[in-house]
């Protein structure tokens, strides 16, 4: 086994050959990718926990170092199981991304790596500086997208930013007051702070990175724009590994610094701060959920389910139950894996009609069946329905709500678990159900290659659904390390005060309905097979069926209850047009378009300069 | 084992049995409130079995495979509801794991029925998956107030801690509000918007024929089934066999009775009226509980 920092130099050095091998064959390129990325998946799977490697010095004696947790290794699974699968994706799918595959292919590894390191790191600058390694690596990859990705490349930019900066202030705030930057030493300083304020101010300094990156509400309008037009097949690894990321600052933020000793308790046990952040959860969850109802291009539709979920997430883990945050811990792992399902069978969508609009599409079913499975079981998952993992996750979230008497976040988080049937059910019915267009009556399936790492995300989310022990055991020892009460489980029951569960049975169940609902369906008379064409239309003549399909405006009725709702993203719109409009009237001021300009202001300037005898 | 298979049948037999023939008397209620004479109390097992006995249509593949998801999700549910003393599976009967192992037999109905492609099919499940958010959300709020204060989220657990009162004493608002949401769920009037047969030749049974629409119906009459046997295990106290099944009825014909007289909502009336009324009483049903208030 190499060493990590070792590991790190191959994800950049890396994409580096990544880069040449590219530039002479794209598929050749993209092999290189999906090995590195998998030999990265098994090394962190076996890796030690507790191992230590010192890295570089930043300020003469304060050492920057990496160093394995449980929680780190948890992150780092569940991103290199996403980058490994969408990796293998690539191969086919790269040879129809015409520009730049080259740098596509670099910038893959650049992220990759960076995203090592945030999760390894064992104090704050290296987590910093691995960071802007992983966001530069996806900044330049956003505008390989369609024609908005360079302005959402640069929104994302800028969102990034304020986070990272954000971050970056308490960081050398700390370095400041105490000279110390590790995480336990750091922490050691925080339980004996006196000034109340302070640590205010640090955690929500620090946990506010984490917000940007998973989505949360007041920072969440980056999202839209970034995964609705970002590569399609890089968005899985957008939304499944790099928001992650920001999942990961906001566990650190909670939970490896300890809030339960450093805030009072406000409710039901939870500290104050993470009571006022899972109203940010909450706001997130109800605004990506009435969002996502109303969008007609299926990338941006999920990307505002990615914010609502983030909401989820952030609710999980900053209830620092023993369930809860185990809930959170297992959502995390759950949003990786459907993101990956549900944006890669919509990057094969849009890579054989060319389109991401929802009612431009309909009945895809007839021609690209297997990516209809990996879309409905990817939004089983998303709606939380047993027996997939999605369902796990959530009921332990919805457990921790009921349990601790907090009805109104529970009434949001239910809201959003109702209103993701509604959004996850659009596409499905707008993209592969119903009628068949004409123009696409010769579309092909996904190849092999593409299908594959799909299908095999499929099985994983059933497997999983069925049998969670590989990852409750993880989230187990995570838990463990962290303080917080270990959850009870045995494999397949998972007991909690509220009562338990069992997913064997559940899923054994449902077999057996299925069962007795074939037994019936064979015994009974054969059904003849007709055309979709072939339909109750109410004696109403019909010769175009393609305007015979139910999408524009599906949930038109409901939306229309919430046309003129308030948004942040016009707000934020507002902000950037005045300084726009305030640069535009500075340039007007000094950069005058005629010579008489510039003679004026040389000849103000040459006074002033007279004036104070320069 | 054999005890739980024993059960399990149990469960579904009394499923079939009893609600196909409360159906039937449902049918009777009705024509006797419009002073008709009304079919006879059977008259579902007549249709159901004719439906079996023709030749339908298919429309491929996914048609086939949703109903047969929606019929197996279904059943699936109904084995894990405790129908009074009989419990197929104790311990296991989780709120959560009921609603949600509900909502897959949902999915396949709408999956297939969207995939005979015809419009009114699409927009009945687009009513019936918004209706679902309008009466689930207050619904869920009771619930999680039930649960909060008994302290366990399994079904059995909940009748059995009703010892001393039934809980729609207890928690008189929230009993009411779960009644309401009730109605939402069987799809009684006034909220039978998905349905709407006079608008969108009945929704998502528009191209049902043959044993198709005999699965849908049979799943209907399961779903019945596990619903208003949730609101009567939590709510109603106690129950052995025999005395669930008369407050099955009652509750039953109650619903029926009361859907015979009124007309029908528009669907985002359904959902205004259910997130303006029924969530903020059931919003102060919780703050009772919180406060202690539970007579």
């Amino acid at each position: 086994m190499i060493s990590i920092t070792n590991l790190i130099l191959v994800f950049l050095f890396g994409s580096l050959i990544s880069y040449l091998l590219t530039k002479t064959n794209k598929v050749l390129g993209s092999i290189f990718n999906f090995l590195i990325s998998s030999y990265a998946l098994f090394y962190v799977w076996n890796v030690n926990v507790g191992k230590t490697e010192k890295l570089f010095n930043v300020f003469g004696d304060i050492e920057s170092s990496l160093k394995v947790t449980y929680l780190g290794k948890f992150f780092a699974i569940v991103s290199f199981l996403v980058l490994a699968f969408v990796s293998f994706f690539i191969i086919d799918w790269i040879r129809s991304n015409s520009k730049n595959s080259a740098a596509f292919n670099a910038f893959y590894l650049l992220m990759a790596g960076g995203s090592l390191g945030v999760f390894f790191a064992n104090d704050l600058i290296t987590l910093y500086i691995f960071w802007e390694i992983a966001v530069l690596g996806s900044f330049l990859i956003i505008p390989m997208g369609n024609k908005d990705s360079k302005k959402a490349a640069i929104n994302y930019a800028v969102m990034s930013a304020i986070g990272s900066y954000m971050y970056l202030f308490a960081t050398f705030s700390i370095f400041n007051r105490y000279g110390v930057i590790s995480f336990d030493r750091v922490i050691n300083k925080l339980s004996n702070e006196s000034s109340t304020s302070y640590i205010w101010f640090i955690i929500l300094f620090i946990s506010s990175a984490g917000i940007v990156k998973s989505g949360i509400f007041p920072l969440h309008t980056w999202l839209r724009k970034a995964y609705g037009s970002s590569p399609d097949a890089f968005t899985a690894a957008f939304s499944g590994q790099l928001s992650k990321l920001g999942s990961y600052v906001l566990a650190i933020s909670f939970a490896v610094f300890p809030t339960m000793k450093l805030f009072p308790q406000f409710y039901h046990g939870i500290p104050t701060l993470n009571y006022l952040l899972i109203w940010l959860g909450n706001i997130s969850i109800i605004l990506g959920t009435f969002m996502a109802i109303r969008q007609n291009d299926m990338k941006q539709l999920i990307a505002y389910s990615s914010i609502a979920n983030g909401g989820y997430i952030l609710i999980g883990l900053a209830s620092l139950d023993s369930i809860g945050f185990a809930g959170g811990l297992f959502h995390v792992f759950n949003h990786a894996i459907i993101s990956v399902m549900v944006f890669l069978s919509f990057a094969l969508v849009i890579l054989r009609t060319g389109t991401s609009k929802i009612d431009e599409m309909g009945g895809l079913i007839w021609r690209m069946p297997m990516t209809f499975v990996t879309y409905l079981v990817g939004i089983i998952s998303l709606a939380g329905i047993p027996p997939t993992s999605g369902f796990i996750s959530k009921w332990m979230i919805f457990n921790t709500l009921v349990r601790k008497g907090m009805f109104i976040t529970a009434a949001i988080a239910f809201i959003g678990s109702v209103g993701s049937f509604l959004y996850v059910f659009r596409p499905l019915a707008g993209v592969f159900l119903g009628q068949l267009k004409k123009k696409h009556y010769n579309l092909k399936e996904g190849s092999f290659i593409m299908l594959l790492p799909m299908l095999l995300m499929v099985a994983l989310t059933v497997l999983l659904g069925v049998y969670p022990k590989p990852i409750l055991d993880l989230i187990v020892s995570v838990e463990t390390e962290l303080g917080i009460k270990p959850l009870e489980h045995s494999g397949i029951i998972i007991k909690t005060p509220l009562g338990s569960w069992n997913t064997l049975t559940v899923f054994i169940m449902f077999a057996v309905g299925f069962i007795i609902a074939l037994v019936l369906y064979l015994l009974f008379p054969k059904a003849k097979k007709v055309e979709l064409t072939n339909q109750y239309t109410g004696a109403e003549f019909l010769y175009n069926y393609d305007l015979y399909h139910y999408a524009t405006g599906f949930y038109r009725f409901i939306e229309r209850l919430y046309d003129k709702h308030p948004s942040f993203e016009k707000l934020y719109e507002m902000v950037s047009t005045f300084f726009k409009s305030m640069g535009d009237f500075i340039t007007g001021l000094v950069y005058k378009t005629g010579p008489s300009g510039y003679v004026f202001w040389i000849s103000i300037i040459i006074l002033i300069i007279y004036w104070v005898r320069w | 084992m054999i005890n739980t298979i024993l059960k399990v049948m149990a469960v579904l037999f009394t499923g079939f049995f009893v609600g196909l023939t409360l159906e039937g008397v449902a049918r009777k209620v009705i024509a006797r409130i419009q002073r008709r004479y009304g079919p006879p109390w059977y008259q579902n097992f007549i249709d159901l079995f004719k439906t079996f006995s023709k030749h339908g249509i298919t429309h491929g593949w996914i048609f086939d495979f949703g109903v047969l998801m929606a019929l197996g999700g279904t059943i699936a549910t109904l084995a894990f509801v405790p129908l009074g003393n009989l419990i197929a599976f104790p311990g296991l009967d989780n709120v959560f794991i009921i609603l949600y192992l509900w909502a897959i037999g949902a999915l396949g109905m709408a999956m297939g029925m969207v995939g005979s492609g015809n419009p009114n099919a699409s927009i009945g499940v687009a009513r019936a998956l918004t209706q679902m958010m309008g009466y689930e959300v207050p619904y869920l709020v009771v619930l999680a107030g039930v649960m909060f204060y008994y302290k366990t989220s399994s079904v059995s657990a909940l009748m059995y801690s009703q010892a001393d009162k039934w809980t729609l004493l207890k928690m008189p608002i929230g009993g009411i509000i779960a009644f309401v949401s009730l109605m939402g769920m069987l799809g009684k009037k006034p909220f039978d918007t998905p349905i709407a047969p006079a608008e969108i030749a009945s929704g998502p049974m528009v191209e049902l024929s043959a044993k198709y629409m005999g699965f849908l119906m049979l799943m209907h009459t399961f779903s019945i089934f596990v619903e208003i046997s949730m609101f009567v295990n939590i709510f109603l106290g106690i129950s052995n066999y025999f005395t669930f099944l008369i407050k099955f009825t009652i509750v039953w014909i109650l619903a029926t009775m009361i859907s015979a007289v009124l007309p029908r909502f528009r669907i985002e009336q359904v959902v205004k009226f259910y997130w303006k009324v029924p969530l903020s009483l059931a919003f102060v049903q919780v703050l009772f509980v919180l406060l202690g208030w539970v007579f």
